[in-house]
């Protein structure tokens, strides 16, 4: 059997992946095009993708502004909401009391659009940068709090006779055994709660109109910037993204370790 | 009467008290004004909300967004049976779809509203960012419930010669129901979430709407009548949702 020529093919293996990967994403993008073309939309009412660039190249200052802030208040209201809920998690696992009772109110809570507690909570605490940290915190908290609870009572079988064997104590146990093997639900959570992080900050953002990207958006759409509200959609979805691809990256680098 | 056990019973109990201190420090905060004038305590909010006079306004408001939420709700449904099982049927489709829903599911729904405003309408944007939620959960739990037939039966119907669409049918989807089942409950409050933030882009009727010109205005127990109407609608159908899934598994399990 002669070798395989790698190099001329590589290029061509690397599109047939691409394409079988990306296919769907590129029909979606050709469906589009072809609507616009056909119902002969207003180019005032939806830009070509080239003036959308065009505002992008030429007022960076703006997008990167408006994009560090929403980013930052993202992460930092994850990362909050996420260790609160974790907390709360480990509270509730210490008594079966408090577990009794925050356990049945978490399941309400994640089933109801708690996105729409946005207006609720700015009216409360007023139209500013902490409100929309705030609204991050607790859209984060719940799935952190219920993928915790949930890890912390799936424990591998028979560990937690071993443990009882040794004579460790609870405080041992808690440590060695019920925190680690949280860790993979935690990561699950931490995946789930990224994009609406960076979803409810803009969110809030776009509702009191402060600043941020959201803000950007709010006023380019109003004053018919059609342009400036579609680059910050691209924004949006460039780090929504990036934060999306670094969670899924974070777990399965933290899981690959674990087992 | 249905025999439950101790501790059934205690976690029934301790549930009920959970929710009904948490109903109680609503009021007393409200009462108290500890958090300010807009915090209403909540028999304020139902009085508003049960007022007659209101009836109408909260009706053509509850017609508006639960008729988008139903709409997207069974699109995204659809959508997110139909192309996971293109995807189970035909295997080289299955790795594009896969990436096209996660790419979906990442993208904020804020930043998809403009188009939808040029393409559909300011009224269906709710519905469609709805659908699109809706798909995303449908999609993930039916591709993983597809795989969930036993090799054994699998085996069966090859020896049968059964074609790829009856296997499909016959087979694979019955076994698959539990999953497309739990998801489907799952996306009850996306569908809601989707709906309502639809709304919030310049729709003209509907909860979202009541919601932002509530809180635009300082209506304060409008803006919470408003949240409180789809937050137990959602929980509602989550908790129908619930009893079919338990239904359902009694039966495919």
């Amino acid at each position: 059997m002669r070798p395989e020529p790698a190099t001329p093919n590589r290029p061509l293996r690397m599109l047939k992946t691409a394409l079988s990967r990306y296919w769907g994403v590129i029909a979606v993008l050709v469906i589009w095009q072809a609507w616009v073309s056909i119902s002969g939309v207003n180019q005032i009412v939806l830009p070509q993708p080239v003036d959308v660039f065009r505002d992008l190249v030429a007022e960076p200052g703006i997008y990167l502004r408006n994009a560090g802030q929403t980013l930052l208040l993202a992460a930092l209201g994850l990362i909050l909401g996420m260790l609160l809920g974790t907390v709360i998690a480990v509270l509730a696992w210490s008594s079966t009391l408090l577990s009794g009772i925050l356990t049945p109110l978490g399941l309400v809570f994640s089933s109801v659009p708690v996105v729409a507690l946005i207006p609720v909570i700015a009216r409360i605490m007023g139209y500013d940068l902490k409100t929309v940290l705030a609204i991050v915190v607790i859209i984060s908290f719940f799935p952190a709090f219920v993928f915790t609870s949930a890890g912390l009572k799936t424990l591998p079988p028979g560990s937690s006779d071993l443990f009882r064997v040794l004579g460790a104590s609870r405080w041992t146990r808690f440590t060695r055994l019920v925190l680690p093997s949280a860790v993979p639900s935690w990561m699950i959570a931490f995946r789930l709660a990224a994009p609406p992080a960076v979803l409810s900050a803009m969110l809030a953002e776009f509702l009191m109109g402060t600043s941020g990207l959201g803000y950007l958006f709010r006023s380019a759409a109003s004053g018919f910037q059609t342009e400036r509200a579609l680059g910050t959609s691209v924004v949006a979805t460039v780090i929504s993204v990036l934060c999306f691809t670094f969670a899924l990256w974070a777990e399965r680098a933290v899981l690959r370790k674990w087992n | 009467m249905i025999a439950l056990s101790q501790e059934r019973w205690r976690g029934i109990v301790l549930g009920a008290f959970g929710v009904l201190l948490f109903l109680g420090l609503w009021q007393l905060i409200g009462v108290n004004r500890w958090a300010g004038l807009t915090w209403p305590p909540l028999t304020d909010v139902l009085t508003f909300l049960f007022n007659p006079s209101r009836r109408a306004l909260f009706g053509r408001a509850m017609s508006a967004s639960f008729s988008m939420i139903a709409l997207g709700y069974v699109t995204g449904a659809a959508i997110g049976i139909v192309l996971a099982g293109i995807a189970h049927l035909v295997h080289p489709l299955r790795p594009g779809l896969d990436r096209l829903a996660s790419v979906v599911h990442a993208i904020p729904a804020i930043a998809l509203a403009p188009l939808f405003i040029v393409m559909l309408s300011r009224e269906m944007t709710g519905m469609a960012i709805a659908a699109l939620n809706v798909f995303f959960v449908i999609y993930v739990a039916t591709t993983s419930g597809l795989v969930a037939s036993t090799a054994a039966h699998r085996d069966l119907f090859q020896v049968f010669g059964a074609s790829p669409v009856k296997r499909l049918m016959r087979l694979d989807l019955p076994a698959a129901l539990p999953a497309i089942v739990s998801g489907l409950k799952y996306a009850v409050p996306a569908a809601f979430i989707g709906a309502i933030l639809g709304e919030w882009f310049g729709s003209s009727r509907g909860l979202g709407l009541l919601m932002v010109s509530a809180m635009q205005n300082f209506q304060i127990p409008l803006l919470w009548s408003a949240v409180l109407i789809a937050s137990t609608a959602s929980l509602l159908v989550f908790a129908a949702m619930s009893v079919v899934e338990h239904l359902v598994y009694r039966r495919y399990r």
